[in-house]
């Protein structure tokens, strides 16, 4: 076990906390399954509309790898296969019966899973429709089943503004959770759990069969990529895995009770949010349940946090990875003179507003969605490097991506970095330059010549 | 990673400069107007969906902010030099009203001239106006002597944004400070009216060598005490670090500078990296000349080292000069080496070369070229740690 702490970053106070108590969701109306959340497959519908599907049935699977499949996290019926541009498929819409009839998957004891082989927990973890929680870095796509990672990292932590605390949301389902782990330690040499260093669950910090480490300091701390970076960096030719913690609990279910859950526990967020709290509901659940009572005009609904989730509108449904929705005010407003007022209200990581001079960015503050300025070339080149925690020199990164370089992207470590990694950069750009998408631009780069 | 401005046309603009209407073309001008006067209102598309509330707008305009100690100063000090010649009494109002009569019209003609250049590439090529020409346009005039032909200066100005911006594809892209190559064109295109004695003060006939000037000049005694020397001229430590002497319109001012330093500090905008390695380059240089100095050296080598720091262009160009981001080295460690080679160049040139009395303008060109180079050794031996920490790993592994 090694303890981490992040010097560089830094935390953005969101107005908006979730309560700490956990509520049931009305039973979702509808559930959709968006093969967009699926980076890295070509997903196609196995199912059509008027089918009926048990909790497990297949509904999308990949066109390479067949095996990989997407399931329903419910039983009922198919009620829409919507398809855009091109009849690319854009998501699966399942309503509900009640009737919560299941697929059945084999059951495994805690000891049982621990003697399983590899090949076998991928097999169990593809046909239970959950081998899509596994993600590879580099490139933050959906793992491959037949590659050998030289690691798993469990992301056990979030630094993300208002994120979901995953000492809460792991309260009651500790033993799972192990199972889980027990379950994943067998695909690859390494397995860590990457913890904040104030993790007090007892499934965290007495976790078995994993190398635990600790985190502490500001956001990006508690991402993965920083994980990565501190305990097992990338080079050329590796890939590491990483899995969301409330997905090992539900690999542990279906390993220990043989039933697939597609349960998700979600920290309802932000100011513009009315009922702020966990919510227990299922991925791929309407955000309008879970977001009842609240005035959603002029608000935007962010499935995920306000530095690396997306915006879904009101209609807009869970996504697969996320444990936490946001909700703050559209900005858009135009202010007389913007570059003259000294700015006692102003949130900047920069010193060019009076509110530095009381501290704003330690305070609890309320942002919407304003650009606050125009797109410009970079001219402030050295910020960027504080507010990652990657050893990577972003700037000239950024350049060597722009021109196309990519063997100088690898030599920079563009293998390490993934969007969210400098999502913060992004946030501070005077330039209002997106730093995160054109690291993602790079990746995808790389990604079309390999 | 340009911005083609036409893609995201604001929703407010008048039907006239928008796409398809009869002024689209001049969007920029329309554009720049406009966010001048009121910020865009324009919301994030993606992730991050909050933004830091600076732009580089503000930036840009805290730098003119910095620079403003400077230029009053500097207006001040043109009118005071000019009531000085003349034996007359130093009234503050006139004397203001006899500088600003001698400055305005030179920074006026900067900025029209600049912004003429500015918006006619932002057109050309589909981009916003960039602020950054209104730090350009200051900082030109402000290294120019007062007595400057006004067509010299709108010449200049045009060389630096042309040649010296523009055709390396514009801000963010321009190897060398723009303000600075404007600079150096009429200096070595118009020597009469940019060097000499008889230049730095506004009224014609008069003529004074500047502190820098009287040190350079071959007729000094070798082995005579500088600070004498000066004292003869009539300069001391006290009005050189305020600025009450000849010299170009900005420059003269250490004080000034400092307020401008701190202002820029506090907010953050510029490297202290390199001041630090300016002032620190300067100081170690001089100090080994201090230390060689003798009867038979130049006068010049015997000057305290810390008087480099106020006489000059020094603390301008320091401050305001090679701090440029763009032009200057971009890591941190070669911010440090970028500002060391700056201030012991400076040294060099004052010191030991015999066409120029001062070296600063061309010792940050000659560094803005090195920058890269500079930078490419930084970002080499990173990756090399790089590498050799994933051999270790690998290794390790095995085992």
């Amino acid at each position: 076990m090694a303890e981490f702490h992040i010097r560089k970053g830094k935390n953005i106070k969101l107005k908006g906390a979730a309560a700490r108590e956990l509520r049931a969701a009305d039973a979702p109306s509808q559930i959709a399954v968006m093969p967009d959340d699926f980076k890295g497959l070509k997903l196609k519908a196995v199912v059509k509309s008027g089918d009926e599907v048990k909790i497990g049935t297949a509904v999308l699977a990949d066109k390479y790898h067949p095996d990989v499949r997407v399931v329903s996290p419910v039983s009922g019926k198919i009620t829409a296969v919507n398809r855009g541009d091109k009849r690319a498929l854009l998501d699966v819409v399942i309503t509900p019966d009640q009737k919560n009839s299941k697929e059945s998957f084999p059951v495994f004891s805690e000891n049982q899973i621990k003697n399983l082989s590899a090949e076998d927990i991928k097999k169990h973890l593809m046909h239970g429709g959950l081998w899509t929680v596994i993600r590879q870095r580099p490139f933050t796509k959906i793992a491959n089943p037949q590659a050998a990672p030289k690691a798993v990292f469990i992301h056990a932590m979030s630094t993300e503004p208002l994120a979901a605390d995953v000492d809460f949301v792991l309260q009651g389902r500790e033993k799972e959770f192990q199972a889980g782990l027990d379950a994943l330690s067998q695909l690859s040499p390494k397995t860590y759990l990457c913890i904040s260093a104030r993790a007090v669950s007892k499934a965290l910090t007495q976790a078995k069969n994993v190398e635990v480490h600790r985190f502490s300091g500001a956001h990006p701390s508690g991402n993965v990529g920083t994980h990565i970076h501190c305990v097992n960096p990338i080079n050329k030719g590796e890939a590491v895995w990483f899995v969301e913690t409330q997905d090992v609990v539900r690999i542990g279910k279906l390993f220990l009770e043989g039933v697939y859950s597609g349960e998700r526990i979600v920290a309802v967020t932000g100011e513009g949010a009315r009922d702020r709290a966990y919510f227990k509901t299922m991925v791929g659940a309407p955000v309008k349940g879970l977001l009842k009572g609240s005035d959603l005009k002029g608000r935007r609904v962010i499935s995920g946090s306000v530095m690396a989730g997306r915006a879904v509108g009101e209609g807009g449904h869970l996504r697969w990875f996320d444990s936490q929705m946001t909700v703050i005010p559209e900005g858009g407003k135009r202010e007389l003179l913007g570059w003259l007022w000294p700015g006692f209200n102003k949130y900047s990581l920069s010193r060019t507003y009076a509110s530095s001079l009381i501290g704003l960015t330690n305070q609890e503050v309320s942002l919407n969605t304003d650009r606050n300025g125009s797109p410009r070339a970079i001219v402030l080149n050295h910020m960027y490097d504080d507010l990652i925690t990657l050893d990577v020199p972003t700037y000239f990164l950024i350049k060597a991506i722009s021109i196309g370089n990519i063997e100088e992207c690898e030599r920079l470590g563009i293998y390490e970095c993934d969007e969210e990694d400098f999502a913060l950069c992004s946030f501070a750009c005077p330039s209002k330059t997106d730093v995160g998408g054109i690291i993602r631009d790079g990746l995808d780069m790389i990604e079309r010549e390999m | 990673m340009s911005n083609d401005i036409h893609a995201e046309q604001h929703s407010d603009a008048p039907k006239l400069f928008r796409k398809g209407g009869k002024l689209d073309k001049l969007y920029p001008l329309w554009e720049a107007g406009d966010t001048f006067l009121k910020t865009p209102g324009i919301v994030t598309k993606k992730a991050p969906h909050v933004r830091d509330a600076v732009d580089l707008k503000r930036v840009m305009i805290f730098v003119v902010i910095a620079l403003l100690p400077c230029l009053c100063m500097g207006i001040y000090n043109v009118g005071y030099q000019i009531l000085l010649a003349q034996n007359l009494p130093v009234d503050f109002g006139k004397t203001m009203m006899l500088g600003a009569s001698k400055v305005l019209p030179i920074i006026i003609v900067t900025y029209a001239a600049g912004g003429f250049w500015e918006a006619l590439f932002a057109i050309i090529r589909r981009h916003e106006i960039n602020e950054g020409f209104l730090v350009t346009g200051i900082l030109f005039a402000l290294t120019l002597p007062p007595t400057i032909p006004l067509w010299q200066a709108a010449v200049g100005i045009s060389f630096g944004v042309v040649f010296g911006k523009e055709i390396f594809g514009g801000t963010g892209m321009n190897v060398f400070n723009p303000a600075l190559v404007a600079r150096a064109f009429v200096f070595f295109a118009y020597p009469a009216q940019m060097a000499g004695s008889a230049v730095w003060v506004a009224l014609d006939g008069y003529t004074r060598a500047t502190p820098l000037g009287v040190l350079k000049d071959t007729s000094a005694a070798r082995g005579t005490n500088p600070v004498e020397l000066l004292a003869q001229n009539g300069y001391d430590f006290h009005n050189m670090f305020t600025g009450l002497i000849p010299g170009s319109i900005g420059e003269t001012s250490t004080i000034a500078c400092i307020m401008g330093l701190v202002f820029l500090l506090v907010t953050g905008v510029a490297s202290w990296r390199v001041m630090a390695g300016c002032a620190m380059g300067l100081l170690g240089m001089a100090t080994v000349f201090f230390l060689t100095s003798g009867p038979s050296q130049p006068a010049i080598f015997a000057l305290p080292p810390y008087w480099h720091l106020a006489i000059g262009g020094f603390a301008f160009g320091a401050v305001f000069m090679a701090t440029d981001p763009v032009s200057s080295a971009a890591t941190n460690a070669g911010r440090w080496i970028y500002g060391i080679l700056i201030g012991a160049l400076v040294c060099l040139i004052r010191l030991v070369n015999p066409a120029y009395p001062e070296g600063v303008m061309l010792s940050i060109l000659f560094m803005n070229i090195f920058a890269p180079l500079i930078d490419h050794f930084v970002i080499e031996s990173k990756i090399a740690k790089r590498m050799k920490k994933f051999k270790a790993s690998a290794v390790s592994a095995k085992a």
